[in-house]
């Protein structure tokens, strides 16, 4: 099962810097791939359904937003795809959703691994109680055994991806929650990046920073998309604009509209699409 | 979910911008009716108006304009409303342009009438395409108004026969000046007049094609007519 | 004042008073608090506190009729039995704690053990006392430090494990989430996230238990009983000041009388100091 997925396989592949060993030169260019597949999708918090009947493809290396009005279910969709609602009874998803091929939602799925391949930032920033440093090798540590100076470099290198490595660097002991609102977003992204996942899943990452620090994480996606799978739920529509490949429009737990980004944000093709994004929702 | 924005002063601003489109319309087509009845009953005085109006329709085209990038950098539009901003603002242009073609039209008329030269050339094929660009001109902006891309798809099949026109005009032309040299100057500045009447018409019909950008998001300039008609038809 | 023609100019003045009575009130009533709070503090120390000098702590508890002496014996064998207590009630009511909030949180367990936790709160200390006095004095036929320390536990363990469910539910679930999400076992986000995210409130709880069972003695009447002698033997009756303080309080001995008020005056300094100490640890976490 677990050489299956894009896992432990690639830990082993990539050096602390991040840097892909024993890549062939000439490549030929691979067919798009989808990282995820998720295909009648139902979800069910105790009697209510949440999202009905949900299929769509996230391509690798892409960055797909997911917008909608509240209640929509852009966010119980993110949750089940690292399977976040486990966590609380009650809560149930059916139908499949396959992580390069293997289907996550099989009851012997291993969910810890599992959260290390897909790696989630919240809404909150949520820096744990311990220093900079800290905060980043916990991730690290659960799955790798690194020695000082690997997990150093490793530290450096996931606070470089994240932008914050100027403004941290001296300052790598002190609490987490010395930073500032922005700057302890940019940790958890940090954080995340920083056990090297394929895909991450971000849950309205700006909502709660100044444009500025929003801005900087915006700059700080496009980055990432090289090298990652990126899943994106804002209620910002400028913001899945600028950012995203691909767009998801859902409303009421439905997927009305997938396509490009370009598409969708000049021609849509569904009315309700239109409506919601050029601010006709009445 | 009802056609109006959240937002009822985004609905204002962008109506506003149709209507004015309108009556920037609605002048450009004044001006060209009152240059074709100086050149049909060669009165100076009417030449003049027109020259002197000219001035109104550039002022119009920069308010206009400015509107629409006031509405973008507010409202940053996107979808059908964007179209709608592109559309009138390019539109503008097309009429500004139609308005430079009526007042060629009338300065040619008046050298002709101060040049004094009797001519024998039979315009009445420059006073029919003149009145079916003016018609042409009236059909697009409506077709503009109501969104109506079947009506905006018959102007641009229809601006074809002021082409024909045009052409026929032009070989008509020739022929008389070959004859008798003499007329060649006239004959040049009735050459003129035919063709800004003719480009008034090709102006109608790139308004038509931005009715159907704007209803259908698809952009059907320099494209084979047959697939205009269809994406009009969708 | 300008534009305020919509304010009701005579419920505002009804409001003001309102404002004022209650304000009075609740000062009056912490006047009150503060008043016999310092009464007794100031009885204490006026007379405690001619009887604190060096004697105190290296002299043993004297015999009855006998000049001078100390509490030597009694600050020692307090300190160990409350140490003890500390050492057993501490990781049984975190880790109990820990259960309640992370783990079983609706299970029947954990119900169950919330209903007997808080029932043991409220249970006097007395038949506590009694209660390891038939369990354990009798089944080893002696007075003994070790008894004396589960009585003071029983009385410990539930005030750990409230607090620490209590400061541990305070910890965000978002804070719980974002370690899931990196893929971090059950256990270790319990552990290594929240636990340690509420350690201020946590260590609050275990200082306040300390602080709690410094000044119990119902419970050590039967269980530790008193030794007049300096010893470090828990497995014999063990001197603690409670006990000195309740057997020399009446006594008809000068000397004695004058040891207990030292004696209750060393453990109120100890219980503010604890309670005090507590606060600030509390207070600093919370600012940075």
């Amino acid at each position: 099962m677990m050489a299956n997925m894009k896992t432990m396989f690639d830990l082993n592949q990539i050096d602390s810097q991040g840097g892909n060993v024993n890549v062939a030169i000439n490549e030929q260019p691979i067919a798009a791939k989808n990282a995820l597949e998720v295909r009648d999708l139902n979800f069910f918090y105790g009697s209510f359904q949440g999202l009905k009947n949900i299929n769509l493809d996230i391509e690798e290396g892409k960055v797909t937003a997911f917008i909608g009005p509240s209640g929509c279910g852009k966010s119980t969709l993110l949750r089940t795809l690292n399977r976040m609602y486990d966590l609380y009874p009650g809560q149930r998803a059916e139908g499949t959703i396959n992580f390069y091929g293997q289907n996550i939602l099989e009851p012997a799925q291993d969910l810890n691994l599992l959260r290390s391949r897909i790696g989630m930032v919240f809404q909150k920033p949520t820096p744990f109680p311990m220093s900079i440093y800290e905060n980043i090798a916990f991730g690290v540590r659960l799955y790798e055994k690194l020695s000082r100076s690997e997990m150093d470099e490793r530290v450096e290198w996931a606070l470089n991806k994240a932008a914050l490595w100027n403004e941290a660097k001296d300052k790598l002991n002190q609490s987490g929650l010395s930073l500032s609102g922005g700057q302890q977003q940019r940790l958890c992204i940090a954080r995340g990046v920083a056990v090297k996942p394929s895909v991450i899943l971000l849950d309205e990452p700006t909502s709660a920073l100044d444009p500025i620090s929003t801005g900087k994480i915006e700059e700080l996606i496009n980055e990432l998309k090289h090298e990652y799978t990126i899943a994106i739920v804002t209620h910002n529509m400028q913001q899945a604009a600028r950012v995203s490949d691909y767009t998801a429009y859902m409303y009421l737990g439905s997927l009305i509209e997938y396509g490009k980004t370009d598409e969708i944000f000049i021609k849509p093709k569904r009315k309700e699409t239109e409506d919601y994004i050029t601010g006709r929702f009445g | 979910m009802s056609d109006k924005h959240l937002s009822s002063q985004f609905d204002v601003d962008l109506n506003s911008l149709s209507s004015r489109l309108l009556e920037m319309g609605g002048l450009v087509e004044s001006q060209i009716s009152t240059a074709m009845r100086a050149f049909t009953q060669m009165d100076l005085d009417t030449c003049n108006v027109v020259i002197e109006n000219e001035k109104l329709v550039n002022d119009l085209e920069i308010q206009i304009d400015m509107d629409c990038v006031e509405v973008i950098a507010r409202r940053q539009p996107i979808a059908r409303d964007l179209r709608l901003v592109m559309a009138v603002s390019k539109a503008i242009t097309n009429l500004e342009r139609a308005g430079d073609e009526a007042e060629r039209v009338a300065k040619r008329t008046k050298r002709l009438i101060e040049s004094g030269a009797p001519h024998n050339i039979n315009v009445a094929e420059i006073r029919l395409s003149g009145q079916m660009a003016i018609s042409l001109l009236r059909r697009s902006l409506d077709a503009f108004a109501r969104l109506d891309t079947i009506a905006a798809a018959a102007v641009v099949e229809e601006d074809r026969q002021i082409d024909e026109e045009f052409r026929a005009f032009v070989r008509k032309l020739i022929s008389y000046m070959m004859e008798d040299p003499h007329t060649i100057t006239t004959g040049l500045d009735m050459l003129t007049i035919a063709k800004a009447i003719e480009r008034i018409g090709d102006h109608a019909k790139n308004i038509a094609e931005f009715v159907i950008y704007v209803a259908k998001g698809s952009d059907v300039r320099h494209i084979p007519h047959e697939d205009l008609v269809r994406e009009a038809n969708k | 004042m300008k534009n305020a023609s919509n304010i009701n100019l005579a419920i505002f003045a009804k409001r003001k008073r309102t404002n004022k009575i209650g304000l009075a009130l609740s000062m009056s009533a912490m006047v009150l608090g503060m008043f016999f709070l310092s009464w007794i503090l100031g009885i204490l120390l006026f007379k405690g506190f001619s009887s604190i000098d060096l004697s105190l702590f290296t002299a043993s508890t004297p015999a009855p009729g006998s000049e001078g002496g100390g509490l030597a014996n009694a600050i020692v064998g307090s300190l160990m039995l409350v140490g003890c207590c500390t050492l057993i009630s501490t990781p049984i009511g975190v880790l109990a704690g820990i259960y309640l909030s992370e783990y079983g949180d609706r299970s029947r367990i954990a119900s169950v053990t919330r209903f007997v936790t808080d029932i043991m709160l409220s249970a006097p200390s007395i038949v506590i006392g009694l209660f390891v006095y038939a369990l354990v004095v009798t089944t080893f036929k002696h007075f003994s430090g070790w008894a004396g320390t589960v009585a003071l536990a029983l009385i410990a363990i539930p005030v750990v494990v409230r607090t620490t469910e209590n400061m541990l539910r305070l910890v965000p679930g978002s804070l719980r989430e974002a370690a899931y999400a990196l893929g971090a076992p059950k256990w270790k986000v319990a552990f290594m996230i929240t636990l340690r995210a509420a350690q201020s409130g946590v260590m609050t709880g275990i200082l306040l238990s300390l602080a709690r069972v410094s000044g119990e003695t119902a419970p050590l009447l039967f269980t530790a009983l008193n030794n007049q002698f300096f010893s470090t033997n828990m497995n014999a009756p063990m001197a603690n000041l409670p006990v000195v303080i309740f057997q020399f309080a009446m006594s008809p001995y000068d000397n004695w009388v004058d040891l207990a008020w030292a004696g209750a005056l060393l453990i109120t300094i100890a219980v503010l100091g604890l309670n005090i100490l507590a606060r600030v640890v509390f207070r600093e976490k919370v600012q940075a």
